[in-house]
C-alpha cells in the first residue's frame, strides 16, 4: 500500500495542475497515468495541432511570398515531416510534465487507475500492480474521448478521429470532415493547406454554431475562397466503405471520399474509472461537481473534461486548481464558466468570451455593439493579413462587457484583454481609456470599444 | 515634526460620524504618538481615540459634545513654533460640527476670505491625495490636508469604497449608496453581485437614498399629536443595518420546543456550588449552539457570493439589548471555552455593552449568534439575521407548562427555539437537523459540562 495526501487519476492539463498545486501546497501527491504525462491535450490534441497549423501557416506564407516580391519556383511541403514535427513538439511538452512532476516530487504510477474505495485507488501497469491511498482526497481527471455518430465505427484508418489525424504521416487525396467545431475546421484548414480536398459538414445551420453569427459568415466566406467545400444543415445517415475509400450518405446526396474525419464532439472518459461502484452521481454523462469540483461523494473530486462542458483544457486547469486549494483548505474562488474563453486556431482564428450578440439580446436588453475590421488596422495591413474583426458586445446603459468575438490575426491572443476586464468588472469606459500601443493588432479591440461607444476613429 | 492632522476616525464599518464625548487632553498640552486623546461616541460604542503623531496638540475644532463626520479634521497636533494657520482656515471654513449635513464644501461653497493656496512647501498639497490608502485612521499628515479640506468626500464618509467600474455605475443608476454594501470581491471589493442584491431590496435603496435618517428631529410644540424624535446613532446604524439583511437575505424559521427541566436543575446545582460563577440559561444555550455548529458547518457558514463559506471556528454573537437599541457584542472561539468560561466572558461582555465599553473589534466577525428575550416572558419569536452570517437564533422564555406524559398530566419547563436561516445557504432539513441536536444537548444537559 502506497501512501499520499492526494491521488490523481489522469495528467492531462487538469491532472498536472491541480497534483502540482496541491503539491505547492504541501501535499504529498501521486499521479497515474495509462498513456503519457500531459494527457490528450499535450500529445494528441492542443499542442501538437497548433504544430500542425504552424506548417500549414508556414505553407500559406510561401505560397503568397509573390505579394512580398519574393520568387519561389518550386517548394514542396512534406507532410509526413509536419507530423514529425508535431510528434516532436508533443514529446517535449510531454517532458516538460515529467519534469515538473520531479520538481515538485510527484510520484508517477504508469497504469490504469480506478476507484475501488472512496479513498483507495487500483492502479494496474505494464509492470504490476500498485494500491494508493489517499489520505485527503482523490482527483479524477481522466478526460474525455472522441464520439461518433450512431452506426460509425471509428477505424483509424478510413474513419478516423482527431487521434488518428494527429498521428497519420500520409494524408489522403480527399477527406470528409463531420463536424464544423473547433476540432473539424482546424483539421481542415491544416489538410486543404496541404492540397487535400476538403469537404466540411455540420448539422447546424453554420459552422463554428457556438461563436457568433458573423463569425460563422466571416469564416465560411474564408474557409470557401480556400477551396473547401462546405455543406451546413447536412444530416449524415451512413459511413460505408466503397469508392475512393468511404460513402457518406447525407440528406442532400452521396458524398465519396477517401477518408472521413469525426469530429462531432467528445464524451467524458467515465468508464473503468470505478465510478459505478460508488454510486459517483452522472448528469448528462458528465460527473456532477459541486463549486469546490467535489463529487457526490465526499473526498473525491472530478475536474476537466469529464466534469462537464466546456471541454477546454484552460477549463480544466482552472479547476483543478480550485480542487488542489479546495483539499489543502482554502477557500478557492470557483471558476467563473461565464469567463472562459474559447479559441480556434484555423486561420483566420477565432477567439470569444461570454454572450454571442444574439444571446445577449435574449434578455430583451438594450445593445451597444462594436464591430471593427482588421482591413482598417494598419498593422493588419503591414502583416497582409486583414481577414476578420473584432466585435464587441455592450450592454447599453451599463457599458457592462456582455461579449466580445475576434476573428482574424492572432485573435487567440487579443481576446485576454477583454477576459481581464470582465473579470475586473470594467465597462466600455475603462476599456476604451486604455491606451493601446500603436501599432498593433491590438487596436483593432480598442476600436470596436470605441464603436460600440459611437465614436471609433479609424473607420 | 511634521503637523498632524486629527481626524475623526472611522472605528466601524457603518459609521459615518462621530461624537465627541470628551476631550482628554487640552489645548497646549504635549502628546505622544498613541495617547489618548478623546473619547469618542459612534453608531455601536464609545471608543477611544489615539493619537497618531507627536506634538503639542495646538487646536481643538470640534468642541465636547459636538458631532464630526468620518475623516473631518477636528484637530491638529505640531510643534509649538509650527504654523499652522493655513490648515486650520482650511478646515475652519466648513467645522463639520457647524456644517448641514449632506453640505457639500467644495471649491464654489468656500467662503473668499479663505486663503486658497496651500503653502509653497508642502508641493504635495497641490495635488488630490492619492495616498488614502495609506491614511491612518485618528490623523492624516498635514500633507494631505489641503487636499483633502477642497476635495470633499460625499458627507461623512472615511475611507475609500472599493468597488468594480460597473458596480459603480450600476449603482449610481439605481440609487444604491455603495457605502452601504458589503463587497463580497477580493479584498472585500464591491462588485456587480453585491449591487445587483442591494437594488433588488426597495427598502435597502430608500434608506440609501434618504439622508432623512440623519437626525432631523423637529421640536415638539405644546400639545402636539406627535414629536420626532432624533435618531441615535445606533438606532440610525439599526435602521440602516436591518432592511439590508431582511430584505435581500430570503428567510426561513423552524421552531422547536425544548424541554428544559434536567437543564434547569443541573443550573441550580451548579449555583448553588461555592466558588462557581453563576451560570445562566443563556449560557448552556450557547454552549449547546456552539458545540453543535461544529457538528453542523453547514449551519455555522456565510454566503459569498458564488460561494459558501464555511467557518471551522465558531464566534458567538450574543445580542445585547440597551435602551436606545440592541448591540451584538462577539464570544471568539465559543467552541473551545467551557460552560463557566462562557458565563464569565458573555456577563463581562454584556456588562460592557451597557456601559458602551467594547472593543470594536468585539464588534464584528460572528459567524452565528444568538437573541435571547426569555426575561420579557416571551413565548417565541423570529429574529432578522445578522449578514454575512447565515442564521440567528431566537429565544423565549422557559415557561412552566402542562405535559402529557406516560404517567399522565404533568408539568414541565419548556422552552421555544426559533432559528431563521439563510435560505442561500441552508435548506430547512438542515436547520431542522441542527436545532434537533441543540434540543438533545439541552435535554441531555450534562452532555453540555464534557
Amino acid at each position: 500500500m502506497n501512501q499520499f495526501d492526494v491521488v490523481v487519476v489522469g495528467t492531462g492539463p487538469g491532472g498536472y495542475v491541480s497534483a502540482i498545486r496541491a503539491a505547492q501546497l504541501g501535499l504529498s501527491v501521486a499521479t497515474v497515468e495509462d498513456d503519457r504525462p500531459g494527457g490528450v491535450c499535450l500529445n494528441w490534441g492542443c499542442i501538437p495541432t497548433k504544430a500542425l497549423l504552424r506548417n500549414a501557416e508556414v505553407v500559406h506564407l510561401f505560397e503568397k511570398a509573390a505579394d512580398f516580391g519574393i520568387t519561389i519556383d518550386r517548394f514542396q511541403a512534406d507532410y509526413a515531416a509536419a507530423v514529425k514535427r508535431s510528434r516532436s513538439v508533443a514529446d517535449r511538452m510531454a517532458k516538460g510534465v515529467e519534469f515538473l512532476f520531479r520538481k515538485n516530487k510527484i510520484t508517477l504510477f504508469p497504469g490504469t487507475g480506478s476507484l475501488t474505495s472512496k479513498n483507495v485507488v487500483e492502479v494496474k501497469g505494464e509492470d504490476g500492480a500498485s494500491t494508493l491511498e489517499a489520505g485527503r482526497a482523490v482527483i479524477l481527471a481522466t478526460g474525455s474521448e472522441p464520439k461518433s455518430l450512431p452506426g460509425v465505427t471509428i477505424d483509424e484508418k478510413t474513419v478516423i478521429s482527431s487521434n488518428g489525424a494527429v498521428r497519420n504521416e500520409a494524408k489522403p487525396k480527399s477527406i470528409v470532415v463531420i463536424g464544423a467545431g473547433a476540432v473539424g475546421v482546424e483539421f481542415a484548414d491544416v489538410y486543404r493547406s496541404y492540397g487535400v480536398e476538403v469537404t466540411l459538414l455540420e448539422a447546424l445551420p453554420r459552422i463554428v454554431p457556438l461563436e457568433d453569427e458573423e463569425v460563422s459568415t466571416q469564416l465560411t466566406r474564408s474557409l470557401s475562397r480556400r477551396g473547401i467545400t462546405i455543406k451546413t444543415g447536412a444530416k449524415v445517415s451512413a459511413v460505408k466503405p466503397g469508392g475512393a475509400g468511404v460513402v457518406i450518405d447525407t440528406d442532400g446526396g452521396k458524398l465519396e471520399a477517401e477518408q472521413v474525419l469525426m469530429a462531432v464532439g467528445r464524451g467524458a472518459r467515465t468508464k473503468g474509472v470505478g465510478l459505478e461502484a460508488l454510486n459517483i452521481a452522472l448528469e448528462r454523462g458528465f460527473v456532477k461537481v459541486s463549486p469546490t469540483m467535489e463529487t457526490s461523494v465526499k473526498g473525491v473530486y472530478a475536474i476537466g473534461d469529464m466534469a462537464g462542458a466546456p471541454l477546454l483544457a484552460h477549463k480544466a486547469m482552472a479547476e483543478g486548481v480550485v480542487a488542489a486549494e479546495a483539499i489543502a483548505g482554502k477557500s478557492p474562488r470557483p471558476v467563473d464558466y461565464g469567463n472562459v474563453p474559447s479559441c480556434t486556431y484555423c486561420r483566420p482564428q477565432i477567439a470569444s468570451i461570454g454572450l454571442t450578440e444574439a444571446k445577449a439580446r435574449e434578455g430583451g436588453r438594450e445593445l451597444a455593439v462594436g464591430k471593427f475590421p482588421f482591413t482598417a488596422n494598419g498593422k493588419a495591413v503591414a502583416l497582409g493579413d486583414t481577414e476578420g474583426f473584432v466585435k464587441v458586445v455592450a450592454d447599453k446603459k451599463t457599458g457592462e462587457l456582455l461579449g466580445v468575438h475576434i476573428i482574424g490575426p492572432e485573435a487567440t491572443e487579443m481576446i485576454h484583454e477583454f477576459a481581464v476586464g470582465r473579470t475586473l468588472e470594467a465597462t466600455l469606459e475603462e476599456m476604451m481609456h486604455t491606451i493601446h500601443a500603436h501599432p498593433t493588432l491590438s487596436e483593432a479591440a480598442l476600436e470596436a470599444t470605441l464603436a460600440a461607444l459611437g465614436h471609433a476613429i479609424h473607420i | 515634526m511634521p503637523v498632524t492632522k486629527v481626524v475623526m476616525p472611522k472605528l466601524s464599518e457603518q459609521m459615518e460620524s462621530g461624537k465627541i464625548i470628551k476631550w482628554l487632553k487640552k489645548e497646549g498640552d504635549r502628546v505622544q504618538s498613541g495617547d489618548i486623546l478623546a473619547e469618542v461616541e459612534t453608531d455601536k460604542a464609545d471608543v477611544e481615540m489615539e493619537a497618531f503623531g507627536s506634538g503639542v496638540l495646538r487646536k481643538i475644532l470640534v468642541a465636547a459634545g459636538n458631532k464630526a463626520p468620518v475623516g473631518s479634521l477636528i484637530g491638529v497636533i505640531a510643534e509649538e513654533n509650527d504654523d499652522i494657520g493655513a490648515v486650520v482656515a482650511q478646515a475652519g471654513s466648513g467645522a463639520p460640527a457647524a456644517a448641514p449635513s449632506g453640505a457639500k464644501p467644495g471649491m464654489a461653497d468656500r467662503p473668499a476670505a479663505v486663503p486658497p493656496q496651500p503653502k509653497s512647501e508642502d508641493p504635495a498639497a497641490r495635488k488630490p491625495s492619492p495616498s488614502t490608502g495609506s491614511e491612518s485612521p485618528g490623523s492624516r499628515r498635514v500633507q494631505d490636508a489641503v487636499a483633502a479640506a477642497s476635495v470633499p468626500q460625499p458627507s461623512g464618509d472615511g475611507g475609500r469604497v472599493k468597488a468594480s467600474p460597473l458596480a459603480r455605475k450600476i449603482a449610481a443608476q439605481s440609487g444604491v449608496d455603495l457605502k452601504l454594501i458589503q463587497g463580497s470581491g477580493p479584498g472585500g471589493r464591491i462588485v456587480r453581485r453585491d449591487v445587483e442584491a442591494a437594488s433588488t431590496a426597495p427598502a435597502a435603496a430608500a434608506v440609501a437614498a434618504a439622508p432623512a435618517l440623519r437626525p432631523v428631529a423637529q421640536p415638539a410644540a405644546a400639545g402636539a399629536e406627535y414629536e420626532d424624535l432624533p435618531l441615535s446613532p445606533m438606532r440610525s446604524a439599526i435602521a440602516r443595518r436591518m432592511p439590508l439583511s431582511k430584505a435581500p437575505v430570503p428567510h426561513f424559521y423552524v421552531t422547536s420546543e425544548v424541554a428544559m427541566d434536567r437543564a434547569w436543575e443541573l443550573r441550580e446545582e451548579l449555583n448553588g456550588l461555592e466558588g462557581q460563577p453563576k451560570i445562566s440559561v443563556n449560557d448552556f444555550i450557547i454552549r449547546a449552539c456552539a458545540l453543535t455548529l461544529l457538528q453542523h458547518p453547514g449551519v455555522n457558514a456565510s454566503f459569498q457570493g458564488e460561494s459558501i463559506r464555511v467557518f471551522h471556528r465558531v464566534h458567538m454573537g450574543i445580542a445585547v439589548a440597551l435602551e436606545e437599541g440592541l448591540i451584538t457584542p462577539v464570544l471568539r472561539d465559543v467552541h473551545a471555552k467551557s460552560l463557566a468560561q462562557i458565563a464569565v466572558e458573555a456577563r463581562d461582555l454584556a456588562e460592557r455593552a451597557r456601559q458602551r465599553k467594547l472593543r470594536t473589534q468585539e464588534l464584528s466577525g460572528a459567524t452565528f449568534s444568538i437573541s435571547n428575550l426569555g426575561m420579557f416572558d416571551v413565548r417565541d419569536f423570529s429574529a432578522i439575521i445578522n449578514p454575512p452570517e447565515g442564521a440567528i437564533l431566537a429565544v423565549g422564555s422557559v415557561r412552566r407548562v402542562p405535559v402529557v406524559s406516560d404517567e399522565g398530566l404533568g408539568v414541565g419547563r419548556r422552552m421555544a427555539l426559533t432559528i431563521s436561516c439563510d435560505h442561500r445557504v441552508m435548506d430547512g432539513a438542515m436547520g431542522a437537523r441542527f436545532l434537533q441536536d441543540v434540543k438533545k444537548l439541552l435535554e441531555e444537559p450534562l452532555r453540555l459540562l464534557v
